[in-house]
Protein backbone atom coordinates (compact mmCIF):
# COMPACT_ATOMS: atom_id res chain seq x y z
CA UNK A 1 0.00 0.00 0.00
CA UNK A 2 2.60 2.53 1.11
CA UNK A 3 4.99 1.41 -1.61
CA UNK A 4 2.48 2.12 -4.35
CA UNK A 5 1.64 5.56 -2.99
CA UNK A 6 5.29 6.62 -2.66
CA UNK A 7 6.41 5.28 -6.04
CA UNK A 8 3.51 5.28 -8.43
CA UNK A 9 4.32 2.92 -11.22
CA UNK A 10 3.26 5.40 -13.88
CA UNK A 11 5.40 8.45 -12.93
CA UNK A 12 9.19 8.99 -13.09
CA UNK A 13 11.09 8.49 -9.82
CA UNK A 14 11.78 11.58 -7.69
CA UNK A 15 15.41 12.84 -7.69
CA UNK A 16 16.14 13.29 -4.00
CA UNK A 17 19.22 15.49 -4.56
CA UNK A 18 17.25 17.98 -6.65
CA UNK A 19 14.53 18.00 -3.99
CA UNK A 20 17.08 18.71 -1.25
CA UNK A 21 18.69 21.56 -3.23
CA UNK A 22 15.27 23.12 -3.88
CA UNK A 23 14.50 22.80 -0.19
CA UNK A 24 17.70 24.66 0.76
CA UNK A 25 16.87 27.45 -1.66
CA UNK A 26 13.36 27.70 -0.29
CA UNK A 27 14.66 28.00 3.26
CA UNK A 28 17.20 30.66 2.25
CA UNK A 29 14.50 32.70 0.49
CA UNK A 30 12.32 32.40 3.55
CA UNK A 31 15.10 33.79 5.74
CA UNK A 32 15.82 36.71 3.42
CA UNK A 33 12.15 37.69 3.14
CA UNK A 34 11.67 37.33 6.87
CA UNK A 35 14.65 39.56 7.69
CA UNK A 36 13.46 42.18 5.17
CA UNK A 37 9.99 42.21 6.74
CA UNK A 38 11.34 42.54 10.25
CA UNK A 39 13.71 45.34 9.19
CA UNK A 40 10.94 47.30 7.47
CA UNK A 41 8.70 46.91 10.51
CA UNK A 42 11.50 48.06 12.79
CA UNK A 43 12.13 51.17 10.70
CA UNK A 44 8.44 52.05 10.72
CA UNK A 45 8.10 51.51 14.45
CA UNK A 46 11.29 53.46 15.20
CA UNK A 47 10.07 56.46 13.21
CA UNK A 48 6.70 56.37 14.91
CA UNK A 49 8.21 55.98 18.36
CA UNK A 50 10.70 58.80 17.79
CA UNK A 51 7.86 61.09 16.67
CA UNK A 52 5.72 60.14 19.66
CA UNK A 53 8.74 60.30 21.98
CA UNK A 54 9.75 63.79 20.85
CA UNK A 55 6.16 64.90 21.10
CA UNK A 56 5.65 63.54 24.61
CA UNK A 57 9.05 64.89 25.72
CA UNK A 58 8.56 68.42 24.41
CA UNK A 59 4.80 68.60 24.76
CA UNK A 60 4.70 66.98 28.18
CA UNK A 61 7.08 69.53 29.64
CA UNK A 62 5.03 72.39 28.14
CA UNK A 63 1.63 71.15 29.34
CA UNK A 64 0.20 72.68 32.46
CA UNK A 65 -3.21 73.64 33.74
CA UNK A 66 -2.66 77.11 32.28
CA UNK A 67 -2.73 75.64 28.76
CA UNK A 68 -6.34 74.62 29.28
CA UNK A 69 -7.54 77.67 31.23
CA UNK A 70 -5.90 80.67 29.56
CA UNK A 71 -6.53 82.09 26.13
CA UNK A 72 -3.78 82.79 23.64
CA UNK A 73 -1.77 85.87 24.58
CA UNK A 74 1.12 87.83 23.08
CA UNK A 75 4.53 86.17 23.43
CA UNK A 76 6.08 86.41 26.86
CA UNK A 77 2.82 86.88 28.76
CA UNK A 78 1.99 83.31 29.85
CA UNK A 79 -0.86 82.52 27.46
CA UNK A 80 -2.69 79.22 27.09
CA UNK A 81 -4.58 77.38 24.37
CA UNK A 82 -8.15 77.67 25.62
CA UNK A 83 -9.55 79.37 22.51
CA UNK A 84 -7.88 76.98 20.03
CA UNK A 85 -9.05 73.97 22.05
CA UNK A 86 -12.64 75.22 22.25
CA UNK A 87 -12.54 76.37 18.62
CA UNK A 88 -11.36 72.94 17.49
CA UNK A 89 -14.02 71.21 19.58
CA UNK A 90 -16.76 73.44 18.14
CA UNK A 91 -15.69 73.14 14.51
CA UNK A 92 -15.02 69.41 14.72
CA UNK A 93 -18.38 68.77 16.42
CA UNK A 94 -20.43 70.87 14.02
CA UNK A 95 -18.54 69.55 11.01
CA UNK A 96 -19.22 66.00 12.17
CA UNK A 97 -22.87 66.75 12.94
CA UNK A 98 -23.37 68.12 9.43
CA UNK A 99 -21.28 65.54 7.59
CA UNK A 100 -22.45 62.38 9.37
CA UNK A 101 -26.16 62.38 8.40
CA UNK A 102 -25.29 63.22 4.79
CA UNK A 103 -22.64 60.50 4.67
CA UNK A 104 -24.96 58.00 6.38
CA UNK A 105 -27.76 58.62 3.89
CA UNK A 106 -25.46 58.49 0.87
CA UNK A 107 -23.86 55.25 2.13
CA UNK A 108 -27.33 53.80 2.73
CA UNK A 109 -28.42 54.86 -0.74
CA UNK A 110 -25.41 53.10 -2.25
CA UNK A 111 -25.77 49.88 -0.25
CA UNK A 112 -29.54 49.49 -0.07
CA UNK A 113 -31.02 51.25 -3.08
CA UNK A 114 -28.64 51.95 -5.93
CA UNK A 115 -26.36 48.91 -5.48
CA UNK A 116 -24.43 48.68 -8.78
CA UNK A 117 -26.40 51.01 -11.00
CA UNK A 118 -24.40 53.49 -13.12
CA UNK A 119 -25.43 56.36 -10.83
CA UNK A 120 -24.22 54.42 -7.78
CA UNK A 121 -20.89 53.73 -9.42
CA UNK A 122 -20.52 57.41 -10.27
CA UNK A 123 -21.36 58.45 -6.70
CA UNK A 124 -18.97 55.85 -5.31
CA UNK A 125 -16.21 57.09 -7.63
CA UNK A 126 -16.72 60.74 -6.67
CA UNK A 127 -16.84 59.83 -3.00
CA UNK A 128 -13.59 57.89 -3.27
CA UNK A 129 -11.91 60.81 -5.02
CA UNK A 130 -13.16 63.14 -2.30
CA UNK A 131 -11.77 60.73 0.29
CA UNK A 132 -8.27 61.09 -1.10
CA UNK A 133 -8.46 64.68 -2.35
CA UNK A 134 -5.81 67.00 -0.86
CA UNK A 135 -7.61 68.75 1.97
CA UNK A 136 -6.25 72.15 0.93
CA UNK A 137 -8.42 71.87 -2.19
CA UNK A 138 -11.46 71.48 0.01
CA UNK A 139 -10.36 74.57 1.93
CA UNK A 140 -10.04 76.53 -1.31
CA UNK A 141 -13.42 75.27 -2.51
CA UNK A 142 -15.13 76.48 0.66
CA UNK A 143 -13.19 79.75 0.41
CA UNK A 144 -14.64 80.33 -3.04
CA UNK A 145 -18.15 79.12 -2.28
CA UNK A 146 -18.66 80.44 1.28
CA UNK A 147 -15.93 82.79 2.48
CA UNK A 148 -15.95 85.10 -0.55
CA UNK A 149 -19.77 85.39 -0.81
CA UNK A 150 -20.12 85.85 2.98
CA UNK A 151 -17.49 88.56 2.90
CA UNK A 152 -15.01 87.08 5.36
CA UNK A 153 -13.50 84.14 7.20
CA UNK A 154 -15.82 82.45 9.68
CA UNK A 155 -16.25 79.48 11.98
CA UNK A 156 -19.14 78.32 9.78
CA UNK A 157 -16.85 78.10 6.79
CA UNK A 158 -14.42 76.00 8.85
CA UNK A 159 -17.28 73.69 9.90
CA UNK A 160 -18.37 73.34 6.28
CA UNK A 161 -14.87 72.41 5.13
CA UNK A 162 -14.56 69.78 7.87
CA UNK A 163 -18.04 68.43 7.05
CA UNK A 164 -16.97 67.90 3.45
CA UNK A 165 -14.05 65.82 4.70
CA UNK A 166 -16.29 63.81 7.04
CA UNK A 167 -18.82 62.89 4.32
CA UNK A 168 -16.77 60.47 2.17
CA UNK A 169 -15.34 58.68 5.23
CA UNK A 170 -18.84 58.04 6.58
CA UNK A 171 -20.17 57.12 3.11
CA UNK A 172 -17.53 54.46 2.72
CA UNK A 173 -17.86 52.88 6.16
CA UNK A 174 -21.66 52.98 6.06
CA UNK A 175 -21.76 51.27 2.70
CA UNK A 176 -19.15 48.70 3.68
CA UNK A 177 -20.86 47.87 6.95
CA UNK A 178 -24.30 47.57 5.38
CA UNK A 179 -22.92 45.34 2.65
CA UNK A 180 -21.52 42.99 5.26
CA UNK A 181 -25.05 42.20 6.42
CA UNK A 182 -26.42 38.99 4.92
CA UNK A 183 -29.32 39.36 2.50
CA UNK A 184 -31.22 36.76 4.51
CA UNK A 185 -31.47 39.30 7.33
CA UNK A 186 -33.08 41.78 4.94
CA UNK A 187 -35.40 39.13 3.54
CA UNK A 188 -36.39 38.11 7.06
CA UNK A 189 -37.51 41.66 7.80
CA UNK A 190 -39.31 41.96 4.47
CA UNK A 191 -40.99 38.56 5.03
CA UNK A 192 -42.72 39.98 8.11
CA UNK A 193 -44.38 42.55 5.89
CA UNK A 194 -42.09 45.47 6.69
CA UNK A 195 -41.63 48.27 4.17
CA UNK A 196 -38.08 48.79 3.01
CA UNK A 197 -37.47 52.01 4.92
CA UNK A 198 -38.34 50.27 8.18
CA UNK A 199 -36.05 47.40 7.27
CA UNK A 200 -33.21 49.88 6.82
CA UNK A 201 -33.79 52.17 9.78
CA UNK A 202 -34.93 49.62 12.36
CA UNK A 203 -32.82 46.59 11.51
CA UNK A 204 -29.99 47.24 9.04
CA UNK A 205 -28.74 50.42 10.70
CA UNK A 206 -28.93 48.76 14.06
CA UNK A 207 -27.09 45.66 12.88
CA UNK A 208 -24.36 47.82 11.36
CA UNK A 209 -24.36 50.43 14.14
CA UNK A 210 -21.03 49.69 15.78
CA UNK A 211 -19.26 49.68 12.42
CA UNK A 212 -20.87 52.94 11.38
CA UNK A 213 -20.05 54.59 14.71
CA UNK A 214 -16.47 53.44 14.27
CA UNK A 215 -16.37 55.13 10.87
CA UNK A 216 -17.72 58.34 12.35
CA UNK A 217 -15.11 58.28 15.13
CA UNK A 218 -12.34 57.76 12.59
CA UNK A 219 -13.72 60.69 10.60
CA UNK A 220 -13.70 62.84 13.76
CA UNK A 221 -10.12 61.79 14.43
CA UNK A 222 -9.19 62.77 10.91
CA UNK A 223 -10.79 66.22 10.85
CA UNK A 224 -9.61 67.08 14.36
CA UNK A 225 -6.07 67.28 13.02
CA UNK A 226 -6.82 68.99 9.70
CA UNK A 227 -5.02 72.28 9.15
CA UNK A 228 -5.19 73.03 5.45
CA UNK A 229 -8.98 73.24 5.07
CA UNK A 230 -9.15 75.69 7.99
CA UNK A 231 -6.45 78.02 6.66
CA UNK A 232 -8.79 79.51 4.06
CA UNK A 233 -12.01 79.18 6.00
CA UNK A 234 -11.98 79.84 9.74
CA UNK A 235 -8.46 81.36 9.48
CA UNK A 236 -7.67 81.30 13.18
CA UNK A 237 -8.28 83.87 15.85
CA UNK A 238 -5.89 84.93 18.60
CA UNK A 239 -8.69 86.51 20.60
CA UNK A 240 -11.37 84.76 22.61
CA UNK A 241 -14.40 84.31 20.34
CA UNK A 242 -17.23 81.83 20.29
CA UNK A 243 -18.97 83.45 17.33
CA UNK A 244 -19.27 81.15 14.35
CA UNK A 245 -19.76 84.21 12.17
CA UNK A 246 -16.24 85.45 12.93
CA UNK A 247 -12.82 83.88 12.31
CA UNK A 248 -12.36 81.05 14.77
CA UNK A 249 -9.29 79.64 16.44
CA UNK A 250 -8.32 75.99 16.13
CA UNK A 251 -5.51 73.81 17.45
CA UNK A 252 -3.91 72.81 14.13
CA UNK A 253 -3.79 76.41 12.89
CA UNK A 254 -2.39 77.65 16.21
CA UNK A 255 0.25 74.94 16.18
CA UNK A 256 1.11 75.94 12.63
CA UNK A 257 1.55 79.62 13.44
CA UNK A 258 3.13 79.18 16.90
CA UNK A 259 5.63 76.54 15.80
CA UNK A 260 6.89 78.90 13.11
CA UNK A 261 7.27 81.84 15.50
CA UNK A 262 10.60 82.92 17.03
CA UNK A 263 9.25 82.98 20.63
CA UNK A 264 10.22 80.04 22.89
CA UNK A 265 7.00 80.16 24.96
CA UNK A 266 4.85 80.04 21.80
CA UNK A 267 6.91 77.14 20.47
CA UNK A 268 6.40 75.32 23.77
CA UNK A 269 2.64 75.93 23.49
CA UNK A 270 2.71 74.52 19.94
CA UNK A 271 4.27 71.33 21.34
CA UNK A 272 1.59 71.19 24.04
CA UNK A 273 -1.16 71.63 21.43
CA UNK A 274 0.34 68.92 19.22
CA UNK A 275 0.38 66.53 22.17
CA UNK A 276 -3.24 67.32 23.03
CA UNK A 277 -4.41 66.62 19.47
CA UNK A 278 -2.37 63.45 19.22
CA UNK A 279 -3.70 62.07 22.49
CA UNK A 280 -7.25 62.99 21.47
CA UNK A 281 -6.96 61.26 18.11
CA UNK A 282 -5.24 58.27 19.70
CA UNK A 283 -8.05 58.01 22.25
CA UNK A 284 -10.71 58.16 19.53
CA UNK A 285 -8.92 55.47 17.54
CA UNK A 286 -8.73 53.21 20.56
CA UNK A 287 -12.44 53.68 21.25
CA UNK A 288 -13.24 53.04 17.57
CA UNK A 289 -11.17 49.88 17.48
CA UNK A 290 -12.61 48.46 20.66
CA UNK A 291 -16.11 49.13 19.30
CA UNK A 292 -15.26 47.24 16.14
CA UNK A 293 -13.83 44.36 18.12
CA UNK A 294 -16.91 44.26 20.34
CA UNK A 295 -19.00 43.74 17.21
CA UNK A 296 -17.49 40.35 16.43
CA UNK B 1 -28.51 18.39 27.18
CA UNK B 2 -29.40 15.11 28.89
CA UNK B 3 -32.87 16.44 29.45
CA UNK B 4 -33.51 17.25 25.83
CA UNK B 5 -32.08 13.86 24.89
CA UNK B 6 -34.80 12.02 26.85
CA UNK B 7 -37.43 14.30 25.39
CA UNK B 8 -36.17 13.47 21.94
CA UNK B 9 -36.42 9.74 22.56
CA UNK B 10 -39.80 10.00 24.18
CA UNK B 11 -41.28 11.85 21.25
CA UNK B 12 -40.06 9.48 18.56
CA UNK B 13 -42.92 7.01 19.00
CA UNK B 14 -45.88 9.44 18.71
CA UNK B 15 -44.21 10.94 15.65
CA UNK B 16 -44.39 7.65 13.77
CA UNK B 17 -47.90 6.98 14.98
CA UNK B 18 -48.85 10.43 13.72
CA UNK B 19 -47.55 9.67 10.25
CA UNK B 20 -49.60 6.53 10.09
CA UNK B 21 -52.80 8.10 11.31
CA UNK B 22 -52.42 11.05 8.99
CA UNK B 23 -51.70 9.23 5.78
CA UNK B 24 -55.22 7.89 5.35
CA UNK B 25 -56.87 11.24 5.94
CA UNK B 26 -58.05 13.06 2.85
CA UNK B 27 -56.38 16.35 1.94
CA UNK B 28 -58.24 19.51 2.85
CA UNK B 29 -59.47 22.28 0.56
CA UNK B 30 -56.64 24.36 -0.89
CA UNK B 31 -55.66 27.50 1.05
CA UNK B 32 -53.47 28.61 -1.81
CA UNK B 33 -53.96 27.42 -5.38
CA UNK B 34 -51.19 27.84 -7.93
CA UNK B 35 -52.36 27.77 -11.55
CA UNK B 36 -50.19 27.88 -14.65
CA UNK B 37 -47.27 29.51 -12.85
CA UNK B 38 -44.13 30.36 -14.79
CA UNK B 39 -41.16 32.01 -13.13
CA UNK B 40 -38.14 33.68 -14.64
CA UNK B 41 -34.72 34.69 -13.36
CA UNK B 42 -33.96 37.15 -16.12
CA UNK B 43 -34.49 35.07 -19.25
CA UNK B 44 -33.96 31.76 -17.45
CA UNK B 45 -37.23 29.95 -16.86
CA UNK B 46 -37.05 28.40 -13.41
CA UNK B 47 -40.64 27.22 -12.94
CA UNK B 48 -42.64 25.74 -15.78
CA UNK B 49 -46.41 25.87 -15.85
CA UNK B 50 -47.03 24.73 -12.27
CA UNK B 51 -50.41 23.69 -10.95
CA UNK B 52 -50.25 23.09 -7.25
CA UNK B 53 -52.36 23.34 -4.09
CA UNK B 54 -51.49 23.98 -0.48
CA UNK B 55 -54.25 22.23 1.48
CA UNK B 56 -55.64 24.23 4.38
CA UNK B 57 -54.14 23.48 7.79
CA UNK B 58 -51.95 20.70 6.53
CA UNK B 59 -48.27 20.39 5.87
CA UNK B 60 -47.01 20.25 2.32
CA UNK B 61 -43.47 18.92 1.93
CA UNK B 62 -41.56 20.09 -1.12
CA UNK B 63 -38.69 17.89 -2.21
CA UNK B 64 -36.35 17.68 -5.16
CA UNK B 65 -32.68 18.09 -6.02
CA UNK B 66 -30.95 21.49 -5.62
CA UNK B 67 -32.01 23.97 -8.28
CA UNK B 68 -35.30 22.20 -8.99
CA UNK B 69 -37.35 25.28 -8.14
CA UNK B 70 -38.86 24.38 -4.77
CA UNK B 71 -37.35 27.37 -2.92
CA UNK B 72 -38.23 29.55 -5.90
CA UNK B 73 -41.86 28.50 -5.56
CA UNK B 74 -41.83 29.43 -1.85
CA UNK B 75 -40.44 32.85 -2.73
CA UNK B 76 -43.23 33.35 -5.24
CA UNK B 77 -45.89 32.58 -2.63
CA UNK B 78 -44.93 35.57 -0.44
CA UNK B 79 -43.75 37.70 -3.37
CA UNK B 80 -40.20 37.74 -1.96
CA UNK B 81 -38.94 37.69 -5.55
CA UNK B 82 -40.37 41.19 -6.04
CA UNK B 83 -37.33 42.50 -4.16
CA UNK B 84 -35.16 41.62 -7.13
CA UNK B 85 -35.74 43.50 -10.38
CA UNK B 86 -34.67 40.70 -12.74
CA UNK B 87 -37.18 38.19 -11.37
CA UNK B 88 -40.78 37.84 -12.50
CA UNK B 89 -43.68 35.44 -12.28
CA UNK B 90 -46.64 34.91 -14.59
CA UNK B 91 -49.76 32.84 -14.06
CA UNK B 92 -51.94 32.73 -10.99
CA UNK B 93 -51.41 32.21 -7.30
CA UNK B 94 -54.88 32.32 -5.80
CA UNK B 95 -55.63 33.02 -2.17
CA UNK B 96 -59.28 33.73 -1.33
CA UNK B 97 -59.94 34.07 -5.04
CA UNK B 98 -57.38 36.86 -5.35
CA UNK B 99 -54.35 36.50 -7.61
CA UNK B 100 -51.47 37.60 -5.37
CA UNK B 101 -49.23 38.10 -8.39
CA UNK B 102 -51.36 41.11 -9.41
CA UNK B 103 -49.60 44.44 -9.22
CA UNK B 104 -52.50 45.73 -7.11
CA UNK B 105 -51.67 43.31 -4.27
CA UNK B 106 -50.65 45.02 -1.04
CA UNK B 107 -47.39 43.12 -0.64
CA UNK B 108 -46.82 44.05 3.00
CA UNK B 109 -50.32 42.94 3.97
CA UNK B 110 -49.83 39.76 1.95
CA UNK B 111 -46.62 39.00 3.83
CA UNK B 112 -48.41 39.43 7.12
CA UNK B 113 -50.76 36.64 5.97
CA UNK B 114 -48.00 34.44 4.55
CA UNK B 115 -45.02 34.24 6.88
CA UNK B 116 -41.63 32.77 6.09
CA UNK B 117 -38.81 31.12 8.04
CA UNK B 118 -35.42 30.79 6.45
CA UNK B 119 -32.70 28.19 6.26
CA UNK B 120 -30.34 30.06 8.54
CA UNK B 121 -31.77 31.55 11.73
CA UNK B 122 -32.12 35.31 11.24
CA UNK B 123 -32.52 36.91 14.67
CA UNK B 124 -32.61 40.71 14.54
CA UNK B 125 -29.95 42.59 16.51
CA UNK B 126 -32.27 43.43 19.39
CA UNK B 127 -33.71 41.80 22.48
CA UNK B 128 -35.74 38.60 22.37
CA UNK B 129 -38.88 40.55 23.26
CA UNK B 130 -38.22 43.18 20.59
CA UNK B 131 -37.65 40.48 17.98
CA UNK B 132 -41.18 39.22 18.49
CA UNK B 133 -42.77 42.64 18.97
CA UNK B 134 -41.14 43.96 15.79
CA UNK B 135 -43.41 42.10 13.40
CA UNK B 136 -46.53 42.74 15.45
CA UNK B 137 -45.91 46.50 15.53
CA UNK B 138 -45.75 46.56 11.74
CA UNK B 139 -49.39 45.56 11.46
CA UNK B 140 -51.13 46.23 14.77
CA UNK B 141 -51.28 48.81 17.54
CA UNK B 142 -51.33 46.98 20.84
CA UNK B 143 -51.17 48.23 24.41
CA UNK B 144 -48.20 47.21 26.51
CA UNK B 145 -50.13 44.45 28.26
CA UNK B 146 -51.65 43.16 25.02
CA UNK B 147 -48.18 43.13 23.50
CA UNK B 148 -46.74 41.23 26.47
CA UNK B 149 -49.54 38.71 26.11
CA UNK B 150 -49.00 38.29 22.38
CA UNK B 151 -45.24 37.91 22.77
CA UNK B 152 -45.75 35.22 25.40
CA UNK B 153 -48.34 33.50 23.22
CA UNK B 154 -46.01 33.43 20.20
CA UNK B 155 -43.02 32.22 22.19
CA UNK B 156 -45.17 29.54 23.82
CA UNK B 157 -46.53 28.36 20.47
CA UNK B 158 -42.98 28.13 19.18
CA UNK B 159 -42.02 25.99 22.19
CA UNK B 160 -39.31 28.37 23.40
CA UNK B 161 -41.11 30.37 26.12
CA UNK B 162 -39.73 28.26 28.97
CA UNK B 163 -36.16 28.78 27.81
CA UNK B 164 -36.34 32.54 27.32
CA UNK B 165 -39.00 33.84 29.73
CA UNK B 166 -36.36 34.96 32.24
CA UNK B 167 -34.24 36.77 29.67
CA UNK B 168 -36.68 38.48 27.34
CA UNK B 169 -34.62 41.65 27.56
CA UNK B 170 -31.30 40.12 26.62
CA UNK B 171 -30.06 40.03 23.04
CA UNK B 172 -31.45 37.38 20.73
CA UNK B 173 -27.98 36.96 19.26
CA UNK B 174 -26.93 35.07 22.40
CA UNK B 175 -29.35 32.18 21.80
CA UNK B 176 -28.20 28.86 20.36
CA UNK B 177 -28.89 28.11 16.69
CA UNK B 178 -31.89 25.90 17.48
CA UNK B 179 -33.32 28.49 19.87
CA UNK B 180 -32.77 31.23 17.30
CA UNK B 181 -34.71 29.24 14.72
CA UNK B 182 -37.63 28.71 17.12
CA UNK B 183 -37.46 32.43 17.91
CA UNK B 184 -37.78 33.13 14.19
CA UNK B 185 -40.79 30.81 14.02
CA UNK B 186 -42.27 32.65 17.03
CA UNK B 187 -41.64 35.96 15.29
CA UNK B 188 -43.45 34.70 12.21
CA UNK B 189 -46.50 33.35 14.03
CA UNK B 190 -46.68 36.45 16.26
CA UNK B 191 -48.00 38.31 13.22
CA UNK B 192 -50.73 35.62 13.07
CA UNK B 193 -50.34 34.62 9.44
CA UNK B 194 -52.56 32.04 7.77
CA UNK B 195 -49.75 30.34 5.89
CA UNK B 196 -46.19 29.63 7.02
CA UNK B 197 -43.45 28.93 4.49
CA UNK B 198 -40.43 27.07 5.84
CA UNK B 199 -37.35 27.08 3.62
CA UNK B 200 -35.16 24.20 4.83
CA UNK B 201 -35.71 25.35 8.41
CA UNK B 202 -33.59 22.65 10.01
CA UNK B 203 -30.69 22.25 7.59
CA UNK B 204 -28.41 24.42 9.77
CA UNK B 205 -29.45 22.70 13.02
CA UNK B 206 -28.33 19.68 15.03
CA UNK B 207 -30.55 16.57 15.17
CA UNK B 208 -32.17 17.42 18.50
CA UNK B 209 -33.05 20.97 17.49
CA UNK B 210 -34.34 19.52 14.22
CA UNK B 211 -36.61 17.16 16.10
CA UNK B 212 -38.00 19.97 18.22
CA UNK B 213 -38.79 22.01 15.11
CA UNK B 214 -40.48 19.01 13.52
CA UNK B 215 -42.63 18.49 16.62
CA UNK B 216 -43.44 22.15 16.48
CA UNK B 217 -44.53 21.93 12.83
CA UNK B 218 -46.85 19.09 13.77
CA UNK B 219 -48.34 21.22 16.51
CA UNK B 220 -48.65 24.38 14.40
CA UNK B 221 -50.60 22.81 11.56
CA UNK B 222 -53.71 22.79 13.74
CA UNK B 223 -53.88 26.53 13.07
CA UNK B 224 -51.66 27.25 10.11
CA UNK B 225 -51.25 26.06 6.55
CA UNK B 226 -47.62 25.06 6.19
CA UNK B 227 -45.26 24.52 3.27
CA UNK B 228 -41.83 23.13 4.02
CA UNK B 229 -38.93 22.80 1.60
CA UNK B 230 -36.55 20.07 2.66
CA UNK B 231 -33.68 18.01 1.35
CA UNK B 232 -34.35 15.40 3.96
CA UNK B 233 -36.67 12.66 2.75
CA UNK B 234 -37.26 11.38 6.28
CA UNK B 235 -38.24 14.86 7.36
CA UNK B 236 -40.76 15.10 4.55
CA UNK B 237 -42.13 11.69 5.53
CA UNK B 238 -42.32 12.66 9.21
CA UNK B 239 -43.86 16.11 8.82
CA UNK B 240 -45.89 16.29 5.66
CA UNK B 241 -49.46 15.36 4.83
CA UNK B 242 -48.84 16.00 1.17
CA UNK B 243 -45.52 15.80 -0.64
CA UNK B 244 -44.60 17.42 -3.93
CA UNK B 245 -41.58 16.37 -5.98
CA UNK B 246 -40.00 18.98 -8.22
CA UNK B 247 -37.43 18.42 -10.90
CA UNK B 248 -35.89 20.98 -13.27
CA UNK B 249 -38.61 23.52 -12.60
CA UNK B 250 -41.48 21.11 -13.10
CA UNK B 251 -43.83 19.55 -10.61
CA UNK B 252 -43.28 15.86 -11.32
CA UNK B 253 -45.69 14.43 -8.79
CA UNK B 254 -47.78 15.50 -5.84
CA UNK B 255 -49.50 13.01 -3.56
CA UNK B 256 -50.42 12.29 0.05
CA UNK B 257 -47.22 11.57 1.97
CA UNK B 258 -47.64 7.85 2.46
CA UNK B 259 -48.54 7.20 -1.14
CA UNK B 260 -45.59 9.33 -2.27
CA UNK B 261 -43.09 7.34 -0.26
CA UNK B 262 -44.59 3.87 -0.71
CA UNK B 263 -46.09 3.91 -4.18
CA UNK B 264 -44.93 6.88 -6.26
CA UNK B 265 -46.48 6.95 -9.71
CA UNK B 266 -43.58 8.49 -11.57
CA UNK B 267 -40.32 6.69 -12.22
CA UNK B 268 -38.28 9.87 -11.55
CA UNK B 269 -39.94 10.31 -8.16
CA UNK B 270 -39.09 6.77 -7.20
CA UNK B 271 -35.49 7.19 -8.33
CA UNK B 272 -35.14 10.39 -6.32
CA UNK B 273 -36.66 9.18 -3.08
CA UNK B 274 -34.65 6.00 -3.17
CA UNK B 275 -31.50 8.08 -3.61
CA UNK B 276 -30.64 7.04 -7.14
CA UNK B 277 -30.05 10.64 -8.26
CA UNK B 278 -30.22 14.20 -6.97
Amino acid sequence: MSATTLHPASGPAKDLRVAAALGRRRRATTTVIKVACYAATAIGLLLLLSILGTLVWNGGSAISLRVFTDVTKPPGSDGGLLNPIIGSLIQTSIGTLIGTPIGLLVGTYLAEYAKSSPLANAVRFVSDILLSAPSILIGLFVYQSLVVPMGGFSGWAGCAALAIIVIPVVVRTTEDMLRLLPDTLREAVIALGAPKWKMITLVCWRAAASGIVTGVLLAVARVAGETAPLLFTSLGNLNWSLSLGAPMSSLPITIYSYAGSPYPDWIALAWAGALIITLGVLGLNIVARSLLRGRK
Amino acid sequence: MGDSMTKANASAAPQQAGLHARSNAALNEPRIAVRGLDFFYGSNKALKNLDFDLPERQVTGMIGPSGCGKSTLLRVLNRMYSLYPGQRATGQVLMDGQNILDDSTDINALRSRIGMVFQKPTPFPMTIYENIAFGIRLHEKLSKSQMDERVEWALTRAAIWGEVKDRLNSSAMGLSGGQQQRLCIARTIAVRPEVILLDEPTSALDPISTLRIEELIDELKRDFTIAIVTHNMQQAARCADQVAFFYLGELVEVAPAEQMFTAPKQKRTQEYITGRFG
